[in-house]
């Protein structure tokens, strides 16, 4: 089984700064997916592009060094999910990082997706039909 | 990179680059591999579907085992510069089971005693260890 768990802006900045107040947390979630690579479980984390612009995640900056090296992976807003995105921003009014990230879910391969959010309504509209773990960090 | 004494950060980071690096170059290495682990493997190849090839299969389950390798010790060097992010180990288990979308997530009560008790026995247990026992105590309670 292959588990995708996607962040959004608040869990990258929670993630990149040692006295956010969600910054404890984040750093659980992203150690429990560890302990399951390391079980060999298929579990990815990603962030999706507009989202890392959107939380200023520079992968070139000395302050994002420390998390650049806990996995998360990129997923890039190319030319079919750029036209996926859009549908689901007209559609739904969301900012385009959250759009991105809509499209990241919906086009998914993956059999569960988990959201890693601050604001699980707009998750959830964003995912369409999708069934997706919608955790409020 | 090898050879110059890096230090531990500068090996994740080198280990990253080279993950990230979508080359197709193969080496034929020096490794030695067990002939019965070859041969297991070309039996999963060949009679399971399990990858396209021995190579293929001994490549994904490398790179897997390297990147649970590179944020464990990522993570191991940030609760050394930051002790206080580092969790306990009953919010692993309410991390764990948020992440599987498990209604304990809501008893952390539970996944503490859980925690207690398994840790008395078990110190090296691990979140999901922890979230199978509080199953466990929930189903009997």
């Amino acid at each position: 089984m292959k588990l995708l768990v996607v962040l959004d802006n608040e869990a990258v900045q929670a993630l990149g700064d040692a006295a956010h107040p969600k910054h404890r947390r984040m750093i659980g979630l992203v150690q429990v997916v560890a302990h399951r690579k390391r079980r060999a479980l298929d579990v990815a984390l990603v962030v999706p592009t507009a989202v890392r612009v959107e939380a200023g995640w520079d992968r070139a900056g000395a302050v994002w060094a420390s998390v650049n090296r806990l996995g998360v992976m990129d997923e890039v807003l190319g030319p079919g999910q750029a036209n996926f995105a859009a549908q689901i921003r007209s559609a739904t009014g969301v900012s385009v990082a959250g759009a991105h990230l809509g499209a990241v879910v919906q086009a998914s391969k993956a059999d569960r997706v988990t959201v890693l959010t601050s604001d699980p309504g707009d998750a959830a509209s964003v995912a369409g039909g999708r069934p997706v773990n919608v955790i409020r960090i | 990179m090898r050879g110059r004494g890096v230090t531990r950060l500068d090996a994740i980071d080198e280990i990253y680059r080279l993950l990230a690096d979508a080359g197709q170059e193969t080496i034929n290495t020096s490794m030695r591999l067990p002939l019965v682990l070859r041969e297991a493997a070309s039996i999963a190849v060949d009679e399971l579907g399990a990858a396209p090839s021995t190579t293929a299969l001994a490549s994904a389950a490398l790179r897997a085992a390297l990147e649970a390798i590179v944020i464990q010790a990522a993570l191991d060097a940030h609760y050394e510069a930051h002790p206080g992010s580092r969790p306990s180990l009953a919010e692993l288990a309410v991390n764990a089971a948020e992440l599987d979308g498990n209604p304990l997530a809501q008893n952390p009560g539970l996944l503490r005693q859980a925690a207690e008790q398994v840790m008395a026995t078990h110190p090296e247990a691990d979140a999901d260890d922890v979230l199978l026992w509080a199953e466990a105590l929930a189903s009997v309670a």
